[in-house]
């Protein structure tokens, strides 16, 4: 069946398209406008924006951490509506139905979890495969295990972390590979509190700048398309952009990807010795071009933190809201769940939020710079729209910013900033910028081949938020799964995942390593067809050629 | 070839399924419990529940509050069995029961040997209120203090107390022994607690999380929760993410409500706000604990363990046989189980579908 979204204004930045025309898609993908044949279906789209379908490089939305959130604070998502026929569990607060309907009516369609341990890999696909209409997919977490941390120790050959590699995302089935607090999280089981980038982990010698900088080596070396995926050390404290500037001074020229930065963007100044240093960092991020960075915008909610930093979570816990958390220390890597509440009239909360804004603002390349909110770390990825509505207006952020604490306002640069996005850059840093940190092929463009991934707004000038929040039309591989903001009924995605060569006889002597430390079979923790729901499929994304 | 029983009498297995489509269709208020199943098996149950606009309870559901209801209100230290045996130098196991819970438990956190980590010192094993006889293990040296299960979160609240340098009113030889315990557990280097929510009460549950925070201020100290019968573990989460809640949760309002008095399975029934059951209890073939004989029943329960009354299917034993997903105690993850035994008996989740695919129009999907 052939589709016509007509008259429409195109915002394609992979192609270099702003301006009005027509879209084509059949069977699934885009196709070029056919010469002599009429479309089975035309949707008049004049009045609205056409772009591809929004990718989410870095949510919260699956896994063990995620669920133990879920169950932590029951009193945080309570269903209010009973959900319509032939979309079970659309309205149930939080649940992996909901979390795909509504990125569905948001234009979103591919979500990457940025936080799975290796061990639970399994269970992160169980849940992935019960989110509806979008494609997903999840980065695994390394770093912190002694198998790499004796590796790097023993200085053996690169290789042996690359093969570690390799054999771990074929056995996850993930995208890519994260590594948090560089040996922060295993220095934490010894009982080190604090943990910077010279620091050294007792017992390897390693300081997190050896082990980062191995790591990112070896992940490029796999020839996976996305680079190491870091979350450095100290987030959230004090004075930390000195370690985010000292962490790309020593990033080698190589890709790396910092999530959530805005959590790093903070200087020491003024009488709470607390302060946005967004603007220094935001001219580093400009000046290196091998970083890319996505933001973790803050927004006044209640939300709860999810991370595998376990030493951070840890220290987080006196000041959760309400007090109460879960911390786990796991093999390796682990995870803290510590809820959270932002609010306007907190002083720090208001400077966290200001600094996220200037960081977007203060950066210019929209193909570095991603659009998140680490959410839920940040804020739900409900409030996007809002988020969206912020950088694309000056006066909007001027409301905002007579609400906020006069010490605050006096602290960050926001006010003077006049920069407004345009919506050709919003779809760059949603769409362009994602298809490249992953190396999709086939998404974050409306080129011919590409799957017809395809979100429609209807153009609403006063109201960004409004725009963004319901989209008028979502097709999600060609089938119409959003219209008027409503999902009527789902359809099932497919889970992104990467499979680099690698030397197979790394199996062996990791097959041992986990009996002679753990006494466990390895292939225990191995991804099984015969363990997923028979629905659920996998499609490979290309290592760089 | 499956088995089906109505009241004891064989009847054929394609209208036992029409039979159960028909009165889960037809009730107002059903209720899906005992859930002792595996991943597949819960998926479906809570989906089902959720269409029939019904509730799910699990048969362990006292004992998964015993540690959720703490979770939730002061949180948890955890850490997993693997991590426990490579890391731990210190072991409190705490509560009786716990071989019995976990039959596994020596073997998998190698309590007789050193910890792998920590310069390699041996490990020491303290023991709170073990059953009689219960802490002689081979091998393995173990510190205990004798205590009924009641005596528990005093004991912990002394130690607590002990830990944190203040008085408390025991004295002679139990002061002693508290003492002691206090000085080994402030001197582990990566502690971990070991508890069973099936042998021990919340309050004892609070208290010892409650010692775990307060020996975290100055070293480091985790848990090591043994899950419940029937799978519990697995089941609740995956009404975690289906549903955002654990078990006793219902859809009456056609979305889910979480309540542990409410949506309790027994409470339902023997109150009559249920008007029919599916129990389902596929490892061990357990009982429903309600009282009322007049609700009707549809049992899902392995070969040996039909129910004289009402409508029983058999059904397959996860793991056993055939391939099964659960949360394996010995990792704290859900992996594969694949099946020792393969037989033809036919899941949980397969019989749901089954039953599922007979409603009539009127029911929605
Ligand atoms: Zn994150």
């Amino acid at each position: 069946m052939l589709t016509c979204l007509s008259g429409g204004h195109v915002v394609d930045p992979v192609n270099g398209t702003d301006g009005v025309g027509d879209v084509y898609f059949e069977d699934g993908r885009v196709v070029a406008r056919p010469d002599g044949r009429k479309p089975d279906v035309t949707h008049d789209v004049s009045g609205h924006v056409v772009m591809a379908g929004a990718i989410d490089i870095h949510s919260h939305i699956a896994g063990g951490s995620v669920n133990t959130a879920r169950l932590l604070l029951p009193e945080a998502h309570r269903a209010h509506k009973a959900r319509p026929a032939a979309t079970p569990l659309s309205t149930a607060g939080w649940s992996t139905f909901q979390t795909g309907r509504l990125y569905a009516q948001m234009g979103y369609t591919t979500v990457i979890e940025p936080a799975v341990s290796p061990q639970h890999a399994l269970h992160a696909h169980l849940e992935l495969s019960d989110i509806p209409i979008i494609d997903k997919a999840f980065l695994t977490v390394l770093g912190n295990e002694p198998f790499v941390l004796g590796s790097f120790r023993d200085n053996e050959s690169p290789n042996v972390v690359q093969d570690y590699i390799g054999a771990t995302l074929e056995a996850t089935r993930a995208i890519g590979i994260k590594c948090v607090n560089a040996g922060g999280v295993d220095a934490f089981k010894k009982n080190v509190r604090a943990f910077s980038l010279d620091d050294v982990v007792p017992e390897y010698g390693l300081t997190s700048r050896e082990i980062f900088q191995r790591m990112q080596r070896a992940v490029h070396a796999t020839g996976i398309s996305h680079p190491l995926h870091l979350h450095m050390n100290n987030l959230g404290l004090p004075g930390n952009v000195e370690t985010a500037l000292a962490t790309i001074d020593a990033s080698q020229g190589l890709r790396l990807h910092l999530a959530h930065v805005q959590f790093y963007a903070y200087g020491k100044e003024g009488k709470n010795g607390f302060s946005s240093a967004a603007a220094q960092f935001a001219e580093k991020i400009n000046s290196s071009p091998n970083v890319t960075v996505d933001v973790g915008q803050v927004m006044f909610a209640d939300i709860v933190t999810i991370s595998s930093d376990v030493m951070k979570q840890f220290n987080s816990l006196p000041g959760g809201r309400p007090k109460k958390g879960v911390i786990l220390d796991a093999e390796g890597n682990g995870a803290g769940v510590v809820p959270y509440s932002y609010r306007i009239s907190d002083f720090f909360n208001a400077v966290q939020w200001a600094a996220g804004l200037e960081l977007f603002l203060l950066t210019n390349d929209p193909m570095r710079v991603f659009f998140t909110t680490d959410h839920p770390n940040g804020a739900p990825f409900t409030t996007y729209p809002e988020v969206f509505a912020l950088l694309m207006s000056a006066d909007k952020r001027a409301q905002w910013l007579s609400r906020l604490p006069a010490d605050v306002v006096a602290l960050t640069n926001l006010p003077a900033i006049k920069r407004e996005y345009t919506i050709y850059e919003i779809a760059t840093m949603t769409r362009a910028a994602p298809r490249k940190l992953y190396g999709f092929e086939d998404r974050g463009s409306l080129g011919a081949g590409s799957v017809a991934d395809v979100a429609v707004y209807k153009t609403n000038e006063k109201d960004r938020a409004e725009m963004f929040r319901h989209a008028a039309y979502v097709f999600k591989d060609g089938e119409l799964v959003v219209r008027n903001g409503d999902v009527a009924r789902y359809t099932r995605g497919k889970t992104l995942h990467v499979k680099p060569e690698y030397n197979k006889t790394i199996n062996k002597r990791l097959d041992s390593y986990y009996e002679d430390l753990y006494g466990l079979r390895r292939g225990m923790f191995r991804v099984e067809d015969e363990a997923l729901p028979a629905s659920q499929v996998f499609a490979e994304v290309p290592c760089r050629s | 070839m499956s088995k089906a029983t109505l009241d004891g009498a064989p009847i054929a297995i394609e209208d036992a399924y029409q039979h159960a489509a028909k009165i889960l269709g037809g009730a107002k208020f059903p209720v899906v419990a005992g859930l002792a199943t595996d991943a597949a098996g819960a998926r479906a149950a809570i989906l089902l529940a959720e269409r029939l606009r019904g509730a799910y309870d699990h048969l362990a559901s006292d004992q998964i509050f015993n540690d959720l209801d703490v979770t939730r209100s002061f949180g948890m230290f955890i850490t997993t069995p693997a991590e426990a045996r490579a890391r731990a130098d210190v072991v409190l196991l705490v509560g009786p029961g716990l071989t019995e819970h976990w039959p596994a438990l020596f073997e998998r956190l190698a309590l007789g040997e050193p910890a792998r980590f920590n310069d390699a010192a041996p490990r020491k094993i303290l023991w709170l209120g073990p059953k009689r006889n219960e802490a002689k293990v081979e091998g393995v040296e173990i510190e205990t203090i004798a205590a009924t299960p009641q005596a528990l979160p005093g004991l912990l609240l002394a130690i607590r107390a002990r830990v944190g340098g203040r008085p408390i009113t025991l004295n002679g030889a139990a002061a002693k022994k508290i003492d002691a315990y206090a000085a080994t557990l402030k001197a582990a280097r990566f502690g971990a607690v070991v508890w069973s929510a099936s042998a021990i009460d919340g309050l004892t549950v609070e208290a010892l999380q409650g010692l775990v925070t307060d020996l975290n201020a100055n070293t480091r100290f985790t848990g090591v929760p043994i899950g419940a019968r029937g799978g519990a573990s697995g089941v609740v989460q995956v009404g975690g993410w289906m549903t955002g809640f654990p078990p006793r949760t219902g859809f009456g309002r056609g979305y889910p409500e979480h309540d542990p008095w409410r949506f309790d399975a027994r409470r339902l029934v023997d109150s009559g706000e249920a008007d029919a059951a599916l129990w389902i209890s596929a490892h061990g073939g357990e009982a429903p604990a309600w009282t009322r004989d007049d609700v009707p029943l549809i049992t899902l329960a392995p070969a040996g363990a039909g129910a004289a009354r009402g409508l029983y299917i058999e059904v397959g034993r996860p793991g056993e046989t055939h391939d099964a997903v659960e949360l394996a105690q010995e990792t704290s993850s859900f992996v594969l189980r694949r099946a020792t035994a393969p037989s033809e008996a036919p899941s949980v989740a397969e019989v749901i579908h089954a039953i599922s695919a007979r409603f009539s129009e009127d029911v929605p999907c």
